[in-house]
């Protein structure tokens, strides 16, 4: 796998010597969006790959933080990492994108949904790639978007999703079938195995709880019980979910954010979220659990047209010998056990062959 | 010598031979042996002259025999014209000549003249004017031995063919003394009148009945096309020695007789009520031999025997009673074709096409029974080549005792064209229907049957609501049938057909779930040829396999080909990627596979319902020929049980039994499954209380239904459960049109309903939604 990682990283980067102008740069968003058919068709050719300069953005302490991990990726000899970022629309996926990247890579648009296409953001630094794909909302009028669902499976076609980021809002109170429903459209995408390689990002952590309840509480709840929706949709067993669970990680995207002493942003008890968040998709990660390599097979499942095909014959025969030819066994015992009518029976005893 | 010739029913009488003064033992005779045929010819031409007459609209006629069988036991109009066979010893004039009496009985003229004698006063027959014509008012009998009247309840009364009312010549009132005098059955019997003050005569027979010694031991035996042996006659010279010795060969002779006679087939139940009444009686009487007659008449009637008659008994005075029966063996079957005008015509049909419907026991060497001849008038019906069919028994002239059974047959035309046409009125522009809107449009059809002879047939239609520009909605069908591939005389029976055809349906996998207003529709156009051959083992149950070819395109709803199924967006639009809907990814798709398919059915009708087994498999086997090299196996298994829950008496008229269906099928399919060919769930056929499809689409379904019918009234309530499920094979539908369209893959429903004629009246409360509604369905469900 990582082999196979690195021939692709070669490949792009001879790409990126050839210099296409072509880049995902969310300051323009009109262009953006004018280009996104271009755009996505060549991310789907080749990734551009721009240094990460927005790690030169964050707190000092959270750059620090951020080195230390991309060192222990690279120690553990992983210089590529792909992110998916999927969950309904408007819970800020993209706000989560751009903050981890430190740019405005992604456009936002808060009150309307997003474009309908994916998004791939790869940033390179010190021999290290990270992608990030940020996907349009999966819910739209109360269901599954089907057709975004395909878009994304399409754009994901012979990727390799090493984290996926579920991103819900912390300051939602209840649970819903939409929930299951996300859920259950990831699962059928890419298998159960995804959710080995899931981690839950809850916004808008900087948020007080109603009536006065403590912030850990309600996260905890929270937390559980959308995890416990997560699992139902995805079918996964509670024992089943290896290690547990799957890890919850708090995200605050606003601007106004709090920083402690060091200027890093912090969440409400006090951890600093984006040293946080990388810290845990590291540990996914390196996690044993195998990537999922999105091919063809998965994103249209095997062809049942083709499945059991050669079987054809051999199905054929046994019907004849095991369905048909019984039946016809039970036609001529019907005929033999015909109830016939008093005349027919004597006179065929009585027959008077002797007179003619 | 007493011989006891039993006639049919009613009208006749079973006349013994009056032959009182011979000595005890000697018994029946030659005498009676020349005369049955006569009589039994005119029993069988009226009691059992069957008409089986029927339209091929009508397949069953309820009671086409019906007539006939009441015939035979009314004994018909020649019972008033008093046959009695029996006759007397030497009474050889015979029959003609009391047939010509009977004729003139019935020829009586309204005038009557008046007795012209003081009222109430007794007449004795001889008394009377031979030139007056006497009204009967009354007619009494009057039992000497038991001093009493006899009401007319008694079997005597049959035997007289006077009526009250009627008008008589003293020849006429002598010749019927004469007839009682010498039916055998009375010692002595007189006749006297009465006058009335009207003018009329009440007429008094008096009579005293004859007996013969107790018999303990009953033998039925078959004389029919049995050699008869002509009487010698007895010279009135014959001195005491020569008698006896005419009496002891005559006694021989009915020996042999016996022995040769076939066994009858009569069976031995009715053999010991025979016996149980000989014994409660002790003496043998004339009125016993009536009974005994009437017991082995009826058993024979109603098994369907309608030609079958006691004509004599013999043996009398010993201890074994004897009867004679002519059972109506049948010597010959004939089938005569007739024009329109009731001619004999050369028919175009060929004969063997008829006979191997008929059953066997009409064939000669059988005995006729009129349910065989029912059996051949269905039979034959059900060949459709006939607009009119009689099975005729009539007694053979040749061969006394024997049937001849006359098939006729009238032909229908063979070769009809029909044009039905029908105009509808388009609104045009502003809604007024305008000249140019009108459209002709209807059926042509023409059918050429009966080639050669053998039931061969072609038949065509077409169809249009337009026939200025019918390549919108032309639906065609040409077949061609041909029957007896085997061969006419093989006892195998396959069929041939060949058709061409083309069908449109709306596709129920593009339907939507509850809650999915408006799924846009998917038509699925098929035009093809087919080629089968069906083998019919039973009328039920049989065999077909043949090969399909057929195009198939699908449509949306402004008949435009379409590749994929519409959706609606949740934004309203219409997007057109939903699940394809053909194969090749199209809309139009070429295929040709194996069709096979074996029915067993062997359910049968008790007092109305259904009970037994109907099992069906079918299998579609594509051959990898036609667009993207289809190759499938897509087949089903229907099991159907009809278990009857309580034993009933069968019977017309007779309550039904409680009936308990169950119902399970399978369906599934390897290999290349287009939309249009997957299995879809719900609907009247599939569980009831959905639509069509609103359960689901899919590769391998399964349905499970029971349903309890409890007979109510003349017609049945039934509550039923169902159950269909998808086996989590919709995803392996091209596309998964279950999901895309929200419905559930599986569904269950429960409900109640009641059989009005034709029409189920049903409410069913569908699982899914836990909705109920009230349907109304045509036919049935299974």
């Amino acid at each position: 796998m990582m082999k196979k990682l690195k021939a692709k990283e070669e490949e792009n980067l001879k790409f990126e010597k050839l210099n296409s102008p072509i880049v995902e740069d969310g300051s323009c968003c009109y262009q953006k969006l004018h280009f996104s058919d271009k755009e996505e068709h060549l991310s789907m050719a080749s990734q551009i790959i721009r240094e990460w300069s927005g790690i030169n953005t964050f707190a000092p302490a959270t750059q620090t933080k951020l080195f230390e991990l991309l060192g222990k990726l690279k120690q553990e000899n992983v210089n590529s990492l792909t992110i998916l970022v999927m969950g309904k629309g408007g819970v800020g996926k993209s706000s989560t994108v751009n903050s981890i990247i430190g740019e405005r890579v992604v456009s936002i648009s808060p009150f309307q949904s997003e474009g309908p296409r994916p998004v791939m953001v790869s940033r390179s630094r010190a021999g290290f790639t990270l992608n990030i794909i940020d996907t349009p909302g999966l819910i739209e009028g109360g269901y599954i978007n089907d057709m975004a669902l395909d878009i994304i499976k399409r754009f994901l076609l012979n990727k390799t999703i090493d984290v996926l980021l579920y991103v819900d809002r912390l300051d939602v109170y209840r649970v819903d079938n939409l929930d299951k429903l996300v859920s259950k459209a990831i699962t059928d995408s890419f298998g159960k195995e995804i959710w080995n390689k899931a981690i839950v990002a809850l916004t808008h952590a900087q948020f007080s709880p109603p009536d006065g309840l403590p912030y850990d509480e309600f996260f905890s709840q929270r937390s559980e019980a959308l995890l416990k929706v997560l699992r139902s949709g995805a079918r996964i067993k509670k024992e089943a979910s290896q290690a547990g669970s799957i890890p919850v990680v708090l995200v605050e995207n606003s601007g106004r954010c709090n920083k402690n002493d060091s200027d890093e942003k912090v969440l409400p008890n006090g951890t600093a979220w984006i040293p946080r968040l990388v810290q845990t998709i590291t540990e996914i990660a390196l996690n044993k659990s195998v990537s999922i390599h999105v091919d063809k097979n998965l994103i249209e499942g095997t062809n049942p047209n083709q499945r059991g095909k050669l079987w054809i014959p051999l199905v054929f025969a046994l019907q004849y010998f095991l369905i048909m030819k019984p039946i016809k066994g039970l036609i001529e015992s019907d005929i033999a056990n015909e109830r016939k009518p008093a005349w027919e029976r004597r006179d065929a005893a009585f027959r008077k062959r002797d007179l003619y | 010598m007493a011989s006891l010739a039993g006639p049919n029913h009613l009208g006749s009488a079973a006349l013994p031979s009056r032959r009182r003064k011979t000595p005890p033992v000697r018994c029946s005779k030659p005498h009676c042996d020349s005369h049955p045929p006569f009589f039994k010819t005119i029993a069988i031409s009226s009691a059992a002259s069957i008409l089986m007459h029927c339209t091929p609209l009508s397949p069953f006629l309820p009671n086409p025999l019906g007539g006939g069988g009441n015939g035979g036991g009314g004994g018909g109009g020649g019972g008033d014209g008093g046959w009695f066979g029996g006759n007397g010893g030497g009474d050889s004039r015979g029959f003609w000549s009391r047939m010509f009496d009977a004729v003139a009985d019935e020829s009586e003229s309204p005038e009557w003249d008046s007795h012209g004698l003081p009222a109430n006063i007794v007449v004795q027959l001889n008394k009377m004017s031979g030139f007056k014509k006497y009204k009967v008012s009354d007619i009494m009998f009057f039992d000497r031995n038991r001093k009493t009247k006899v009401g007319t309840e008694d079997s005597f009364f049959e035997m007289v063919s006077l009526r009250p009312g009627g008008v008589y010549t003293k020849a006429q009132l002598q010749k019927e003394l004469e007839t009682l005098a010498t039916s055998g059955m009375f010692e002595k019997v007189d006749l006297e009148g009465k006058t009335n003050p009207d003018g009329s005569i009440g007429v008094t027979i008096s009579f005293s009945e004859s007996t013969w010694q107790s018999a303990d031991a009953f033998r039925c035996i078959n004389v029919g096309l049995m050699h008869q042996t002509k009487p010698v006659e007895m010279d009135a010279d014959m001195t005491d020695k020569e008698r006896l010795e005419y009496y002891l060969s005559q006694e021989r002779e009915y020996k042999r007789r016996i022995e040769r006679a076939r066994p009858c087939l009569l069976p031995r139940y009715v053999h010991n009520d025979i016996l149980d009444m000989l014994k409660r009686h002790g003496m043998v009487s004339a009125r016993l031999l009536q009974r005994i007659r009437d017991r082995v008449q009826k058993w024979y009637h109603d098994e369907g025997y309608a030609c079958a008659q006691v004509v004599n008994f013999g043996n009398l005075n010993t201890k074994e009673v004897v009867c004679e029966v002519v059972e109506g063996d049948i010597t010959q079957l004939d089938i005569q074709f007739q024009d329109k005008l009731g001619n004999v015509v050369e028919g175009n049909t060929q004969v063997p096409v008829i006979q191997r419907e008929l059953p066997r026991q009409l064939r000669p060497g059988y005995t006729f029974n009129i349910e065989a001849g029912k059996q051949a008038l269905r039979n034959v019906n059900s060949l459709a080549l006939f607009s009119n069919i009689e099975v005729n028994p009539r007694p053979d002239e040749n061969n006394e005792g024997g049937i001849i059974v006359e098939i006729k047959l009238k032909e229908l035309e063979q070769k009809s064209a029909e044009v039905s046409t029908e105009w509808s009125i388009v609104p045009g522009r502003g809604g007024h229907p305008t000249l140019a809107s009108l459209q002709p449009g209807g059926t042509v059809s023409f059918e050429h049957r009966n080639l050669k002879g053998l039931n061969r047939s072609i038949n065509g239609s077409i169809t249009t609501s337009n026939f200025l520009n019918p390549q919108d909605d032309l639906a065609f069908k040409l077949e061609y049938v041909h029957p007896y591939l085997d061969g006419v005389y093989y006892s195998r029976n396959r069929t041939l057909r060949v058709s061409c055809f083309n069908s449109r349906k709306l596709s129920p996998v593009f339907t939507g779930g509850p809650g999915v207003d408006e799924v846009p529709p998917i038509w699925v156009d098929r035009t093809g040829v087919k080629a089968n051959i069906t083998e019919n083992f039973t009328r039920q149950s049989k065999f077909t396999y043949g090969l399909v070819m057929e195009e198939i395109t699908t449509r949306d709803e402004s008949s435009h080909i379409c590749a994929n199924g519409q959706r609606v967006l949740p934004s309203g639009g219409i997007s057109a990627d939903g699940p394809p809907t053909t194969l090749s990814g199209t809309g139009i798709d070429r295929m040709a596979f194996l069709q096979a398919n074996i029915t067993r059915d062997n359910t049968r009708f008790v007092n109305g319902a259904v009970i037994g087994d109907r099992n069906m498999f079918q299998v579609d086997q594509g051959l990898g020929i036609g667009s993207q090299f289809p190759f499938f196996n897509r087949h089903q298994l229907t099991v159907t049980r009809f278990v009857q829950l309580m034993s009933v008496e069968e019977g017309a008229g007779k309550p039904p039994p409680p009936v308990l269906v169950l119902h399970g099928h399978y369906g599934g399919c390897v290999g290349d499954l287009p939309s249009y060919d997957a299995f879809t769930l719900g609907g009247p056929y599939s569980v009831r209380g959905y639509n069509m499809g609103e359960i689901g689409a899919a590769r391998n379904i399964l349905e499970l239904a029971a349903e309890l019918r409890i007979p109510v009234k003349g017609t049945h309530v039934y509550a039923f459960a169902e159950h269909g499920n998808d086996l989590g094979s919709s995803k392996a539908v091209k596309g998964n049109p279950t999901e895309v369209y929200r419905r559930m893959g599986h569904g269950s429903s429960y409900g109640l309903g009641v059989k009005l004629g034709l029409v189920r009246a049903e409410y069913a409360v569908d699982h899914n939604s836990g909705t109920g509604a009230l349907f109304f369905r045509f036919g049935e469900r299974f």
